[in-house]
């Protein structure tokens, strides 16, 4: 064989390595109908939609974060936020952003099902192209991702979309009321999406959650309604938040843009940094 | 026309959970437990995020105006509730249920199926 044609060969054969694998078609008949706009069943501020809110939760906590939980309670007893960080515009984070305070949508195909959430312009991408949690991912609040369709009644059309979600970043919180989760940020989050087999309308997520604050697995299911006519409206959290953390402390701002207490008696913010006019 | 502005108000106020301003954050600092009544006027309206603001100049009985700074809800909670940026505007005279602040300053937290003009009409109109 002539050199030409074995350097011809080899680069050929280079190039087809190289080539990044030809993702299959995109066979939209194999998915359940879960795209379009879902809106949250059940009232705000809770985790699980099924219990009361607080205490009521019934969070199986450790001890240590049992206490925890009740310093947020005593804190916002009094006026102050506790630990939700959500005041601040920090997003809410897995799995807290499940709850769905606005409407999310859903957008599948082959490679990536994306949840597309009103509130704070939060995002999930969830991959299902095969591939492994990586391992030089910086964490986020939302996680990374990895799931599988699962064709549970053998029909030829996948049920249930499998998501595993890992590294996490903090702060975050279950609910309003401060349930915590654990310092060390290690959540790792399972779901189950799937539609009411007689209703297609109606979107379930079985949400477990493994987090070291808790002594057990805490599983939950959260029902959405389709929502029949979109409208998308912005969320953009930093435009306009009257409220404002100061040391430990947190304020709010009245309409000129000055503090004013929240909690009865509180003290104004340390100024000891600014020099006084004498 | 009085009767029908009632009755309006009443069937908006049984559906306090269309117009729950709460979701962005804990509404703890805001007192549930002691809602007042305000009549004033309206300064401005903010339709921003993460909470829409509404200051409320309100006068007192010694004749003092106090202007209240009220959180309501996001935009996209009001619009589906039936409120809009241009609902409300600057001299307009309302009266509105609010969650005033635990430390006593002019603030709370407001929702707009509680939120009616002088005359009874609700200041939200739900959509279809």
């Amino acid at each position: 064989m002539p050199l030409r044609t074995i350097v011809g060969a080899c680069a050929l054969a280079a190039c087809v390595i190289a080539a990044p694998v030809a993702a299959a078609p995109f066979d939209e008949s194999k998915y359940p109908p879960f795209a379009g706009q879902w809106f949250r069943i059940g009232p705000l501020q809770v985790f699980d939609a099924t219990k009361p809110k607080g205490r009521g939760q019934e969070a199986p906590l450790t001890p240590e974060y049992q206490a925890i939980y009740e310093a947020n309670l005593a804190d916002q007893a009094t006026g102050g936020f506790g630990d939700d960080p959500v005041y601040r515009c920090i997003p809410e984070g897995m799995p807290r952003a499940m709850t769905l305070v606005l409407p999310m949508e859903i957008v599948v195909t082959g490679n990536t099902t994306y949840l597309l959430m009103e509130y704070l312009s939060m995002i999930r991408r969830i991959y299902t192209d095969g591939r492994d949690f990586p391992t030089d991912q910086e964490p986020s609040w939302m996680g990374y991702s990895i799931g599988k369709w699962i064709d549970e009644d053998g029909d030829g059309r996948y049920d249930v979309l499998e998501v595993e979600t890992r590294n996490l970043k903090n702060p975050r919180t279950f609910e309003p009321s401060g349930i915590p989760m654990h310092r060390d940020a290690q959540t790792v989050i399972k779901e189950r999406l799937y539609l009411d087999k007689t209703n297609p309308d109606k979107l379930y997520d079985e949400i477990t959650t493994y987090d070291h604050a808790l002594t057990r697995p805490w599983t939950v299911v959260r029902a959405m309604r389709r929502g029949h006519n979109p409208m998308w409206i912005e969320s953009i959290c930093a435009e306009g938040n009257v409220h404002v953390k100061i040391g430990n402390e947190t304020y709010m701002l009245n309409g000129d843009n000055l503090l004013m207490p929240v909690k009865k008696g509180q003290q104004p913010p340390d100024l000891s940094l600014f020099k006084q006019a004498k | 026309m009085r009767l029908q502005s009632l009755a309006i108000w009443a069937s908006l106020v049984s559906v306090a959970a269309i117009g729950d301003a709460r979701g962005h954050h804990s509404f703890a600092m805001f007192d549930t437990e002691h809602p007042i009544e305000l009549t004033g006027t309206v300064k401005e309206f903010r339709f921003v995020n993460p909470h829409s603001i509404l200051i409320l100049q309100v006068k007192g009985a010694n004749g003092e105006v106090t202007e209240w700074v009220l959180e309501g809800g996001a935009p996209a909670m009001l619009v589906r509730a039936g409120m809009t940026a241009k609902s409300l505007k600057v001299g307009d005279e309302i009266i509105i249920m609010v969650n005033p602040l635990h430390s006593g300053a002019p603030g709370g937290s407001y929702q707009p199926d509680r939120a009616k003009f002088k005359d009874g009409t609700p200041v939200a109109v739900p959509r279809e």
